[in-house]
């Protein structure tokens, strides 16, 4: 093609100007950026504060619990963060870890090995995700109204499948997943740590992740230009379920065996997360960096509070209290 | 603005932080329960910071977030566990939930007393590991004593009817067990329901048995909120049928003092907590404790229910407590 | 239609014959012949309700149509989905632009068409071949926009206009379907967007324009089509019409 120049447009100077990096005055200046990394500086003001009134607080071994403890939120969180992509939110997220925990236990208590019945886990809330996607895509149902059955009905397919009883589950192969470290971490945290990578690439490294936040921002637009929009979103909600298998199989490890209880707070704080890490709620911007360090401060919050020794009954405030101020801080994203 | 927030939310915590600032005492005591959001913690918990108070001992009490919260009570547990505590009082949501966060406590020789619900010993062991002493009520034995009063109440060859908590709940197994092994071959059980610990699902189904079984002279729930429940039922029908609970919650005291529920078998959460820092404090002064104890039961009928409700939440009377005499 | 005329085959870059499309009982257009010659700037025009956007969605692939031919590029061409149009060489500027406000100008003119390295089984995007390919399609229309890694949400109508148009004529597009491209710009920028549309006929662009402003139609296209009431009832050149014979076809008064 050729260019030609005498007969140019009424734009005077043509083409897009030099990359332009803003200065970190201009930076610090202006509220998205304080909205896009109020995870990381939550964190480290939970750091600093937690660092001078406890000093147990600093110490590696604490600092090491805390990865640990961290490590199944973070692992939720990020599941959670392919579906809030999508403008969607899954609140099936902790009934399916119970039932994946459930379904490894019964599945190892039924001579499976653990490898086999770890997959059979992983597989199991994964179909869950994949369930998910298809009845909010094909079925035209709301994200939340969808994902409210599926939490009432593995509610009550763990409780039928294990009777509603828990099940040991003595794996030495588990025992060691949980207990066992490499490095200054445990597995479980490289487990996170690998997620948090994989995640990342995924989201700002590959066509799909580029389409899932097309997807989230402006659903029709993606659609006109020819991407299949529902597929993304039962690939986002099958990636949920696959988090959760992952969770599943932490959780069952750390506690040594599968109960049909499902813990809300596993739920709420994956939204949570969510929303500390810059997440939009509307779809269309999100990261994986911001929900892990959400997760992580908010693991840093309540393990900085009890060893304050403050009272069970203050720990669900001051959660709920970081995570409205993080939403309205995220009014000013724009 | 964004930092201006971060400041206001960083001092409000600092305040917090501050006024739950710890006390010096001859011994620290660590103690990890289940979810504060049921009273039967409560009870516990302030049996444990009254009796501290009391014994001259420090203690930190910290729960978890709800029942479901297995990793969560394991996670505050690991926590306590990185400070210096004498000994630490824990009350598990499973068997096995807490075990790998109390190594690092027993690597610490530091003496763990098992409270309420128990910790799975193979576990412990494989873990490297040993309670001090377990302290607990005996569901099968409460069951029964409210068996033994449901015999009191109705004639010999009665029917009755057992409601009871979630299926498979061992606590809600224990229960009805130790009522069908007293009342065996002299009462007839016609129905066993489960009303998951929920007073208007045991409302409903009390209203469907009596539908069913007219006749019917005594229903045994197997917690007091569900034998609340199924009082209204009874209540309701305007049938003379006996109800008996089992826990001895405050409302369930209340309702046999004013002659509705026939009977509740109390346990008293207060007193196990109350016992749990009593072995903490012998255990730290170097005493052998006894491996299991059981912790008081007893059945509050219309006879003593007003000095249960005084009393309320210790005993009505004095119970055996073999710590108190180790601390004397 | 007699003044309908009918153009060889190889001229034309997108014809179809005989089209039709109902949405249930409501007829949306019958019989339809159409032509855009190659490199032209071909117009529908019409009334509102005339048909045009449903045709033109017909023709991209959005909607499948009831009965009737289309030919593309020489060959017939049933598209299924948007998909498949863009793949054979159909670009199209929605009304609505097509735009995500949340990524990046880059992003946005590589949206289901990303550069991606292959790694073993996995495929990563180019972002650094994206932005400079986006930096070459935006100076070759003389697009000017402060950079190519800004979010769109920050740009001016114009500038997305523009943006949805270099994504459209951007990729070798054989042709350009544009949807009313000015109706929510002012003065200036209208201008600018028909300096581009210019721009891509100079390049040898086949451009399809629907349009409501007669003088913008007029101004831009070597060929008009006037739709009425479902029906395509007259075609004519641009240079040999004059606005009134425009008006008189479109309200059906000539």
């Amino acid at each position: 093609m050729s260019l030609p120049a005498d007969n140019a447009p009424a734009a005077p100077r043509a083409g897009a100007t030099e990359e332009s990096r803003p200065s970190l005055a201009a930076l610090l200046l202006d509220p998205s950026f304080w909205a896009d990394w109020a995870s990381v500086v939550g964190l480290v003001g939970l750091v600093i504060l937690f660092g001078i009134t406890q000093p147990v607080f600093l110490s590696v071994a604490n600092l090491q619990a805390l990865l640990l403890a961290a490590a199944i939120l973070v692992v939720l969180s990020i599941g959670q963060t392919f579906v809030v992509a999508t403008s969607g939110i899954d609140l099936s997220l902790a009934a399916a870890v119970m039932l994946g925990a459930v379904i490894l236990g019964l599945a190892n208590a039924a001579g499976w090995g653990v490898f086999a019945a770890c997959m059979l886990a992983v597989a199991a809330t994964s179909a869950i995700g994949l369930l998910n996607g298809v009845l909010i895509t094909a079925g035209r149902i709301p994200d939340f109204v969808v994902t409210l059955g599926t939490l009432s009905g593995i509610t009550g397919l763990g409780l039928i499948i294990s009777g509603g009883e828990p099940t040991m589950v003595g794996s030495t192969f588990l025992l060691k997943l949980a207990s066992g470290s490499f490095g200054p971490f445990g597995y479980p945290v490289w487990v996170a740590i690998a997620a948090v990578v994989v995640a990342h690439i995924a989201l700002y490294h590959t066509r799909f992740g580029v389409h899932l936040l097309a997807t989230g921002g402006q659903a029709e637009s993606a659609a006109a230009l020819g991407i299949r929009t529902d597929r993304v979103k039962i690939a986002a909600y099958t990636i949920s379920g696959f988090c959760a298998g992952i969770a599943a199989i932490l959780l069952v490890a750390r506690i040594g065996s599968a109960e049909p209880q499902i813990n809300t707070s596993l739920l709420l704080n994956s939204v949570a997360a969510v929303v500390l890490g810059g997440v939009s709620l509307f779809g269309g911007r999100a990261s994986i960096l911001g929900p892990a360090i959400g997760a992580l401060m908010l693991t840093a919050l309540v393990n900085g509070l009890t060893l304050l020794s403050v009272s069970a009954f203050y720990q669900p405030l001051a959660v709920g209290v970081i995570v409205v101020l993080a939403a309205l801080i995220m009014r000013y994203q724009k | 603005m964004r930092i201006f927030n971060g400041l206001t939310l960083g001092a409000g915590l600092f305040a917090t932080v501050i006024s739950a600032s710890a006390q010096a005492e001859e011994a620290k005591v660590a103690a990890i329960v289940k979810g504060l959001d049921n009273p039967f913690f409560q009870y516990m918990q302030k049996g444990i910071e009254e009796q501290a108070k009391a014994d001259g001992v420090g203690v930190t009490v910290q729960a978890a977030a709800n029942m479901g919260d297995a990793t969560g009570q394991a996670d505050k547990l690991t926590a306590l566990a990185m400070q210096d505590f004498d000994c630490y009082l824990t009350n598990p949501i499973s068997v096995s939930n807490l075990v790998q966060a109390l190594v690092p406590v027993a690597q610490k020789k530091k003496p763990i007393v098992n409270i309420d619900s128990t910790i799975d010993p193979e576990q412990a062991k494989a873990a490297g590991f040993g309670v001090s002493t377990y302290i607990g009520t005996d569901n099968v034995a409460a069951g029964a004593l409210a068996g033994e009063e449901m015999l009191k109440l109705v004639p010999t060859g009665s029917k009755v009817a057992l409601i009871a908590g979630i299926v498979g709940d061992v606590g809600s197994n224990a229960r009805i067990k130790g009522f069908k092994q007293a009342v065996e071959g002299k009462l007839e059980v016609v129905v066993m329901v489960s009303a998951d610990w929920d007073r208007e699902k045991a409302l409903t189904a009390a209203t469907d048995i009596l539908q069913a079984h007219p006749d019917l002279a005594g229903f045994f729930a197997a917690n007091d909120i569900m034998a609340l429940g199924v009082e209204r039922a009874v209540q309701t029908s305007g049938k003379e049928v006996k109800v008996i609970g089992l826990d001895g919650i405050i409302d369930a005291l209340k309702s046999v003092a004013a002659g509705e529920l026939s009977a509740t078998v109390a346990q008293y959460p207060y007193v196990v907590g109350a016992m749990g820092v009593e072995a903490c404090k012998a255990a730290a002064m170097g005493k052998e404790l006894p491996a299991n104890v059981p912790a008081p039961v007893l059945l509050i009928n219309k006879d003593n229910a007003e000095a249960s409700l005084k009393n309320f939440p210790r005993p009505g009377g004095d119970y055996p407590d073999p710590f108190r005499e180790m601390l004397k | 239609m007699s003044t309908v005329n009918h153009i060889a085959p190889s001229e034309a870059i997108l014809a179809c014959q005989g089209l039709s499309k109902h949405f249930g009982g409501i007829r949306a257009f019958t019989d339809v012949g159409f032509e855009a010659r190659r490199g032209e700037v071909t117009a529908v025009i019409g009334d509102n309700g005339a048909g045009k956007s449903t045709l033109i969605r017909c023709l991209i692939g959005v909607h499948v149509p009831d009965g009737g031919t289309i030919y593309f590029d020489g060959r017939q061409h049933p598209f299924s989905n948007p998909d498949e149009a863009r793949k054979a060489g159909i670009e199209t500027v929605h009304q609505n632009l097509a735009l995500i406000d949340e990524l990046t100008v880059a992003q946005n003119l590589f949206l289901n068409r990303e550069i991606v390295r292959r790694i073993g089984p996995f495929a990563l995007l180019d972002r650094k071949a994206m932005k400079a390919q986006a930096r070459a399609m935006l100076s070759r229309l003389s697009i000017n926009v402060p950079s190519v890694s800004q979010r769109v949400r920050r740009l001016s109508g114009g500038q997305r206009q523009a943006i949805s148009i270099c994504r459209a004529a951007g990729s070798g597009a054989k042709l350009v379907v544009m949807d009313e491209p000015t109706a929510a710009l002012g003065v200036q920028e209208t201008a600018n967007v028909e300096a581009l549309i210019r721009k891509l006929r100079e390049q040898g662009v086949s451009v399809i324009l629907i349009s409501h402003n007669f003088d913008q139609v007029r101004r831009l296209s070597d060929q008009i089509w006037v739709m009425r009431a479902g029906r395509m009832v007259a075609t004519v050149r641009a240079s040999e019409t004059s606005g009134n014979e425009l008006v008189a076809l479109v309200t059906g008064a000539a």
